[in-house]
């Protein structure tokens, strides 16, 4: 019982007890709704007797459908009631047996009352039991392995041979006998039964222990690719991070522990919120990013990077990408701007590019015949691949450049 | 004076944050986690809350969504170092009126507030990029056009912010009156809020993989 239930909850806990017969579903623990997990903890047996129990009474004309219905309206759920209830111990040998010969007495109750489907119902039961002591083994021998591992010297008893053992009769009498008593099967002829049998009884005998052994395979190597990419993000860590603040801590320079700081901010976060950790797949948004980061690292001058609509980057968009990168280093080194502003959208018809500075500005009538910055690397370039490049600038305002790139 | 709260759970950034805005602002409390910080907020009631995105125990989307559960008044602004879509377009969702990076400077944090307090939206550079990408062309399949849709004038105002320019220069720019970019920056962050189209967590989803 818990022991922090206030007042109330103790006597609602109370009234749901008397209702439920002592039984709360299981919430960690179910297939349907939990209930057999919940009567095997009160009963002090492994879930899967209950499990086998109420698959056998269902062969008794449905009567086990009927019960677990009875028994889902009855029970609280484990968080509804806030707790599970269990016994305070394992069920002894005696109790066992004395549930055993219980639940055996109701079944043949329930033949003598006609609820009943027919002479395949008892060697079922056997097949059923027969397969719930196997998997019973399979999951203490899986106990036992982690309790082993927990403390080495304790080691298993060789109650489980004899329960794999008691169980495999257990099903193989039971299929023999559902097997002669179904004449369809009979007339495959013995070679094919005989076959059948073999490998039902293989698959229900080392299937749990298959099953197992895959699991703790693939447990382990989730276990390894965790290792490995911890080790790949602390080599990571340790060449770049690392490496930059040593680096900032022996400069005394401001200005360039700040581009140290920006680059290697650029650098991580490209590595963390790309994570497949493949080449750059070719984009007009990562050409652009690169060329920013470079006008960065080369002027001390943040720039600013908004794509829309990514796309792949062809040949045809090549003179905007280096058209892009001049305007920036021409914004960088003599707009004399805090920051540089680049907004790229790509839309069906076209990829539009506007960089932004908030600083000196020109007039453009100005600028002498001489300067090829603007008019040929940017004007002419966008216009020899089709484009367009529009310069507005106002002094002590600022410049935008925008260039747009059709599709061909 | 607007009152403002400090959720972040890096003690440094906090006091660094408190030593720029103190003069501005009153500065009504900060926390380090998220059960201090929703307790705090409804006890103090500031104008403005500045939460982190990432903390542990549930991050900045559990105070904002736990508070206005109860407080539905309070406004929240979104700081943080990550501008990951997911991060961005889920602190949004929830009810933050506003997203901007660690790197912002004081000034233009100051400013964001004051803006955050009028009732009005912030949104970044970069948020203003996020959403015309989300709500980019598509046909909507959606039966709620109106709401799936950013009108002509909501995508042209939020070009020119990704562009960087400041909501008084957009205005000019557009020849309206600032109110207006208010309003339409407000119209914008609430269908980012109400939406319910799935293209917007597709989208922040495969963000991240590509």
């Amino acid at each position: 019982m818990d022991d922090t239930a206030t007042p109330n909850q103790q006597e609602r806990q109370d009234r749901l007890q008397v209702l439920s017969g002592h039984v709360t579903r299981s919430s960690d623990d179910r297939v349907v709704a939990g209930l057999s997990a919940g009567i095997a903890a009160r009963l002090g047996v492994p879930t899967v007797y209950v499990r086998a129990g109420f698959l056998s009474l269902t062969l008794a004309g449905g009567f086990g459908i009927l019960c677990y219905l009875a028994g889902w309206i009855i029970t609280p759920d484990q968080k509804q009631y806030g707790s599970m209830i269990e016994a305070d111990h394992p069920a002894t040998t005696g109790q066992q047996v004395g549930l055993a010969l219980g639940f055996l007495a109701v079944l043949i109750a329930l033949e003598a009352f006609g609820l009943w489907f027919g002479p395949v119902v008892w060697p079922a039961t056997l097949v059923i039991f027969g397969a719930a002591l196997i998997w019973d083994r399979s999951s203490a021998e899986s106990r036992k392995r982690l309790s082993r591992l927990a403390r080495p010297s304790e080691n298993g008893g060789g109650r489980s041979k004899t329960q794999i053992f008691v169980g495999a009769a257990l099903m193989a009498v039971g299929i023999v006998v559902v097997l002669a008593s179904l004449d369809s099967i009979q007339s495959l002829g013995p070679a094919a039964i005989a076959v059948l049998l073999t490998a039902a009884g293989f698959m229900l005998l080392f299937g749990p222990w298959v099953w197992g052994l895959f699991e703790e395979l693939s447990d382990e190597r989730r276990a390894r690719i965790r290792e490995q990419e911890r080790a790949d993000m602390a080599a990571h860590l340790h060449d770049s991070v690392l490496q930059t603040l040593a680096m900032i801590q022996r400069s005394d320079d401001p200005q360039r522990m700040i581009t140290l700081a920006r680059a290697q901010e650029r650098d991580l976060r490209t590595w963390l919120f790309e994570p497949t950790g493949l080449e750059p797949t070719g984009t007009v948004g990562e050409a652009i990013a690169a060329a920013a980061s470079k006008v960065e690292v080369d002027f001390d001058v943040p720039v600013e990077v908004v794509v829309v609509g990514d796309r792949a980057l062809d040949d045809g968009l090549n003179p905007l990408v280096a058209a892009s990168s001049e305007a920036m280093a021409n914004a960088a080194e003599h707009s004399g701007a805090r920051t540089i502003s680049v907004y790229v959208e790509c839309t069906e018809d076209a990829v539009d590019a506007w960089i932004t500075d908030q600083g000196a500005g020109f007039d453009p009538q100005t600028v002498p015949d001489d300067r090829k910055g603007i008019s040929e690397s940017i004007t002419a370039r966008m216009a020899r691949s089709g484009g367009e490049a529009t310069v507005v600038s106002t002094p002590n305002e600022g410049t935008e450049v925008h260039l747009r790139s059709g599709n061909r | 004076m607007t009152s403002i709260y400090l959720v972040d759970d890096h003690e440094l950034f906090l006091s660094g944050v408190r030593a720029e805005l103190s003069e501005r602002f009153d500065v009504a409390g900060s926390s380090t986690d998220v059960d201090a910080a929703v307790d705090g907020i409804r006890k103090h009631r500031p104008d403005v809350v500045l939460v982190d995105v990432h903390m542990p125990g549930g991050g900045g989307l559990s105070v904002v969504g736990n508070v206005l559960e109860t407080n539905p008044d309070i406004r929240f602004l979104a700081l943080s170092v990550s501008d990951a879509p997911e991060d961005v377009i889920a602190m949004i969702r929830a009810g933050a009126r506003g997203y901007v990076t660690k790197s912002i400077d004081p000034e233009a944090l100051a400013d964001a507030i004051e803006r955050i307090a009028a009732g009005d939206a912030v949104f970044s550079p970069k948020l203003a990029g996020f959403v015309l990408d989300a709500f980019s062309d598509t046909v909507p399949v959606e039966a709620d056009p109106e709401l799936d849709q950013l009108t002509p004038r909501e995508r042209e105002v939020l070009r020119q912010i990704a562009r960087g320019y400041a909501y008084k220069q957009v205005a000019t720019r557009l020849s309206i009156s600032v109110k207006t970019v208010e309003t339409h920056v407000s119209a914008v962050l609430r269908k980012l809020q109400l939406s319910n189209r799935h293209e917007l967590a597709r989208w922040a989803s495969e963000r991240r993989i590509v």
